[in-house]
């Protein structure tokens, strides 16, 4: 509910597509079988929470295989430790990485900030370099990955205007529009949110003459301490059908992450007992 | 004989000739609309060149594309916040466009800068990875801190902007080359909206090889629409000035029309593409299939007398004619035939047509024109009679012919030593001539593309590329190998233990023996090491650990591998490229040094002095980690290959000339074996400069070997027909001085030695012989007849050496619509065959008679 208090002028201005949505959304829906109707922004925040809150802290392993156009495939491995403030707010995310060989223990840390931008570091352990990398575009590759900085940290729902689509069975399809229109680089996307758990299980985003342009797919989703976890999926460049699989191992929730953890001095000496 | 029967059927049965003659041509005709153009100078070298096919594997390893350069140039410095607008909004135009791969496209609003943010107390605030200029500048401060952030980014500086900050470059990089005139007509045209309205001092410029091949095919389908017809044009009118007979020189058009119709329609028929050597094929045809008739229309007005009947003339002429045509034409055909020993397909193409296309005009030749004649009218033959003998008898060119005899016969001696002078001189101006081709040369200094690609290389670093790419030869993984399998079987037998040695023998027994890079054989692959990965997913706990293990060392095998992470080597290679700038031949080069360094500059200090390679290979892979955090992660791929084992140096020169890159490699040989690299790796050259220095001394080798052959077979053709070594090697000295004196020319002009040049030898070779060949014929007739050698010569100089001039004569100026031509192959072999018609018909009549004279008066007094 904070998001909503936080962010009431933004609501006020929306107030009267919400209310056209809204009213959009009985007309259509109006003989479903559904009792419960959600707006777009419900919705919205629901899948939020399933994709990147769930637990109250968590640690996983991850595996990218990144394909090129020409078949060529690499492989980054790391280990993800996520500590939330409070749901749909603030986090802290350490990534340490252990694979390839030669960028092992490089660490990315990252305050997440609902309000106001990230703060980033990013440890280099070969040059010994600890450095702050300033906030700018989150739409920029997430080490050479098909994900962008913005797809493993999640984007900010505040970014968007949402409207709900359509809804089946399984499924609501909501289309995002941004606000700032020239700070990303698509104009729209289509975002498939399952009933079931809410998880996204497939965006796609297309440019200002309606082509798509890259899509984000689910594979594989599993129930892991009672929460329903992506535990593959896959973004694919549609320009050139290039695209990086990210799988999980080991996803843990609720570890009882300390909040000391998420500091320099973990950048520098790995904690290794939160790694396994 | 076996002709007579065949003459005797054509003058009988005339319709049935036309009727075939006229048939074939309509099939050809039919086959014209398939033709496919084909200006790709690539195809100069055979789909599997070693050479092309690296190139090509080269373009697909590391992505490079075919790219068309759009260049902006001002007078005055262009970062203003106009011109940086109508940059970002023509870029995003040209995004639009169909077929531009978008990704790759390279343009200030697209590219990412890096850099350090400080906020006001000069406090670090990081790194910033960011757009280098998401949205144009609205103040003049704003520009410039674009045009600052620029000169600090090796890659882009000179690169995207001048030097000089007086032009912007937009590389678009597009889907097929065949679509590159198109693009760039659409540029042409988004351009013109922007700098119409607003930028009066910006001037746009298009350049890049596909641009100029794919501009290149368009005009030169112009020019065989318009220089053959007008080639054509220009003999019928010489035709008509010699025999004043419309009727009559509508024979030899028709031969020679239905000899190209059929020629050019067999090849496309047969699935060959137009090149711009078989676009000349036409021009070609036209005038070489005219000769044999005019023999034909020459003597037979000659010997016709009024109430004679033509059928009965007409084979007197032919029977006449018959073998010295025979023989010009055969051994006319063997001089185009022996291109095909050249090992470059285009040209090959066109010596297989044109040989055989005159091998048609001799058949059409010898049915056709009798069976015409022998129809025509007794008042029109009345006419040509009188025509000719008018022009014959008056004419300038009869009297000079004459003057020219005496000479000949009179000063053998002065002119021998002549002749032996201009020889050596001649052979002095061979031994200086320049081989060099460019195809952006191929048209006209004043053409556009000429005029974009002088402006962009004078602002530039260049536009033209070539790639030098290394490879790690050493793939040493012993160790490795032996520590995995002491793991593996270490390992507990279980489900996991086995799928991973089925793998492993799998992997074993699929591999292809060798690539043309060798790296295969390898035992760890990425393959290996993400199905390895992939059995940690369901292995069970007990083992995991092992599993684990061996990706390990799976993994560390391979980065071990990555030569091109290490510093040594990237240091190494850093040299050189500084090296190769300052030799001067090479405007810039880029590489993945250049990346390394940006990036630990600003992962740095941000100031000069970290301008280096990081010390260690982790350092290097940690430093592109982070380049690869950026909007073009893709980029990295242009310059090394994803393991690491392949890099890719960018080198831009400002021309496209064949010494220019025949001298960088050479350099760089020399550079190597002076500075080894510290790790062993092996070089090759990609590129379009690089394969055109391929193809063009493939070329110089190929027509040596084409010429000898030609050269030889001729000279045995001589003696089969003469039946005498002496009159062989008499034949033989017109073309040798012809060619050697074009030739010469050639050097002493300081013309570079390119493709349509090269492909002259053959033609002299072909086209010489014939002169001699009727002179000689004649010149034994006569001697004969008149048991006096100089009574023959002065003979000679009356109605034969008029046939010889006249032909000589409608070929050269059958030749000179290539003039008009804005291409420069069809300049340069236009000008050339007019002359080489003129010299080798002149060489052959004053070097004949001299020497004929010459030997017999010192057999005479022996």
């Amino acid at each position: 509910m904070n998001i909503m208090t936080q962010n009431t002028a933004s609501y006020i201005s929306n107030l009267k597509y919400q209310l056209l949505l809204a009213f959009l959304v009985i007309i259509t829906f109006a003989s479903s079988s559904q009792a419960q109707q959600l707006s777009a922004n419900q919705i919205i925040d629901k899948a939020n929470l399933a994709a990147y809150y769930a637990g109250d802290d968590g640690s996983a392993q991850a595996r990218m295989i990144i394909v090129d156009e020409n078949g060529n495939k690499q492989m980054r491995q790391f280990t993800i430790l996520r500590q939330d403030e409070k749901d749909l707010g603030n986090q802290n995310i350490l990534v340490f990485f252990s694979r390839p060989s030669n960028v092992k223990n490089t660490v990315f840390r990252v305050e997440k900030h609902i309000e106001q931008d990230d703060n980033r570091w990013l440890y280099l352990p070969a040059l010994d370099l600890v450095k702050r990398i300033s906030a700018g575009d989150k739409r920029t590759s997430f080490v050479g990955s098909h994900f962008f900085y913005e797809d493993v940290s999640g984007r900010n729902p505040n970014e968007d205007t949402f409207t709900l689509l359509a809804e089946d069975e399984t499924s609501y399809t909501l289309k995002a529009v941004p606000k700032q229109p020239k700070s990303v680089e698509f104009s729209y996307y289509v975002i498939n949110i399952s009933k079931s758990n809410f998880l996204p299980i497939k965006s796609t985003y297309f440019d200002s003459k309606n082509q798509a342009l890259r899509t984000m797919t689910v594979s594989k989703v599993k129930e892991i301490a009672g929460n329903a976890t992506v535990m593959k999926s896959r973004i694919t460049d549609l320009s050139n059908n290039s695209y990086t699989d990210m799988q999980f191992r080991n996803v843990k929730y609720n570890v009882g992450l300390p909040n000391n953890l998420f500091s320099e001095r973990s950048m520098r000496t790995p904690p290794r007992a939160w790694l396994k | 004989m076996n002709y007579q029967r065949i003459l005797n059927f054509a003058i009988a049965k005339p319709k049935a000739v036309y009727s075939l003659v006229l048939l074939i041509t309509l099939l050809s005709l039919a086959m014209l609309p398939m033709i496919e153009i084909d200006t790709d100078p690539e195809n100069m070298l055979s789909q599997d060149a070693p050479a092309r096919v690296f190139h090509n594997q080269v373009k697909t390893d590391f992505l490079m594309r075919d790219m068309i350069v759009v260049g902006l140039v001002s007078e005055q410095n262009i970062f203003t916040p106009q011109t940086l607008s109508t940059i970002e909004q023509l870029t995003n135009d040209i995004l639009q466009l169909d077929g531009v791969i978008k990704q790759d496209l390279l343009s200030l609003n697209v590219v990412d800068n890096i850099r350090q943010l400080n906020d006001e107390n000069e406090q670090n605030q990081g790194i910033v990875f960011e757009y280098l200029m998401k949205n144009a500048p609205t103040s003049t401060a704003g520009s410039q801190a674009i045009q600052q952030a620029v000169k600090r980014l090796p890659m882009l500086n000179n690169t995207l902007v001048s030097g000089d900050d007086q032009a912007i470059a937009i590389y678009v990089p597009i889907v097929s080359k065949d679509q590159s005139y198109i693009i760039a007509e659409e540029i042409r045209t988004l351009g013109k909206t922007y700098l119409d309205n607003k930028n009066k001092e910006l001037t746009l410029h298009i350049t890049g090889l596909p641009v100029a091949e794919d501009q290149f095919g368009f005009e030169m389908f112009v020019q065989m629409g318009v220089a053959a017809p007008l080639a054509g044009l220009a003999i019928f009118v010489l035709l008509w000035y010699f025999f004043r007979n419309i009727p009559l020189i509508i024979a030899p058009m028709v031969v020679a029309m239905a000899t190209v119709l059929i020629i050019m329609g067999s090849l496309i028929g047969l699935g060959f593409t137009v090149h711009i050597m078989s676009s000349m094929i036409a021009i070609f045809l036209m005038p070489i299939a005219v000769v044999d008739s005019v023999h034909i229309l020459s003597e037979f007005a000659d010997r016709y007398k009024a109430g004679d009947k033509a059928s009965e003339t007409v084979k007197q002429v032919m029977k006449h004619l018959y073998t010295p045509m025979l023989f010009t034409s055969i051994t006319s055909a063997v001089g185009f035939y022996s291109l095909m020993l050249t090992p470059i397909p285009p040209v090959k193409v066109f010596g297989a047509f044109i040989g055989t296309g005159i091998l048609l005009a001799f058949a059409l030749t010898i049915t056709y024109i009798p069976a015409y004649i022998a129809r025509m009218k007794p008042e029109t033959l009345a006419n040509l009679q009188q025509a000719l003998q008018r022009l014959e008898q008056k004419g300038r060119l009869a009297k000079s012919l004459q003057q020219l005899g005496v000479f000949s016969v009179k000063r053998t001696k002065v002119i021998l030593l002549a002749f032996i002078a201009l020889f050596f001189v001649s052979i002095e101006g061979i031994t200086r001539i320049e081989i060099n081709d460019n195809p952006v040369n191929w048209f006209k200094a004043d053409h556009e593309i000429r005029i974009a690609d002088k402006a962009l290389n004078q602002h530039f670093a260049g536009t033209y590329d070539a790639w030098l790419v290394f490879t790690n030869n050493n793939h040493n993984e012993t160790q490795a190998r032996s520590h995995f399998q002491q793991v593996l079987e270490k390992a507990l037998d279980g489900p996991t233990k086995s799928a991973v040695s089925t793998l492993i023998n799998n992997n074993l027994h699929t591999k292809t023996p060798q690539t043309a890079d060798n790296t295969i054989n390898a035992f760890f692959t990425q393959e290996l090491l993400i199905t390895l990965d992939d059995m940690r997913f369901d292995a069970s706990d007990a083992e995991q650990a092992w599993l684990d293990e061996l990706v390990s060392i799976s993994e560390q095998a391979l980065t071990a591998k990555q030569v091109f992470t290490n510093p040594k080597m990237l240091n190494w290679l850093a040299a050189l490229q500084a090296a190769l700038v300052e030799n001067g031949d090479v405007g810039k080069v880029n590489s993945l040094t250049d990346i390394i360094r940006t990036v630990n500059r600003e992962l740095n200090s941000g100031d000069d002095k970290d301008f280096t390679i990081p010390n260690s290979s982790n350092g290097v892979a940690q430093t592109l980690l982070q380049f690869q955090s950026s909007h073009r992660p893709q980029d990295l791929w242009h310059f090394v290959s994803p393991d690491y084992q392949k890099t890719l140096l960018w080198l831009q020169m400002t021309s496209g000339d064949n010494q220019h890159m025949t001298k960088v490699v050479d350099w760089l040989k020399n550079y190597i074996s002076n500075n080894p690299p510290p790790i062993n790796i092996q070089h090759q050259w990609a590129g379009k400069s690089y394969l055109n220095v391929v193809w063009q001394d493939a070329m110089v080798s190929g027509m040596i070997d084409s010429l000898l052959s030609s050269f030889i077979v001729v000279f045995l053709m001589m003696m089969l027909l003469f039946r005498s070594i002496k009159y062989g090697v008499l034949a033989m000295l017109p073309l040798t001085f012809t060619i050697t004196m074009i030739y010469g020319l050639i050097g002493w002009f300081g013309k570079a030695y390119d493709m349509p040049i090269a492909v002259l030898s053959a033609l002299t070779l072909g086209l010489s012989i014939d002169f001699a060949i009727h002179f000689i014929q004649r010149v034994r007739e006569l001697e004969r007849e008149y048991r006096s050698l100089s009574k023959a010569l002065i003979a000679m100089f009356q109605e034969p050496s008029r046939a010889i001039s006249r032909n000589a004569i409608v070929i050269a100026i059958g030749f000179t619509p290539l003039l008009l031509s804005p291409l420069m192959p069809y300049i340069t072999v236009g000008f050339f065959l007019a002359s080489i018609m003129i010299m080798s018909a002149l060489v052959t009549l004053v070097l004949l008679p001299a020497l004929l004279t010459l030997l017999n008066t010192s057999s005479k007094s022996a």
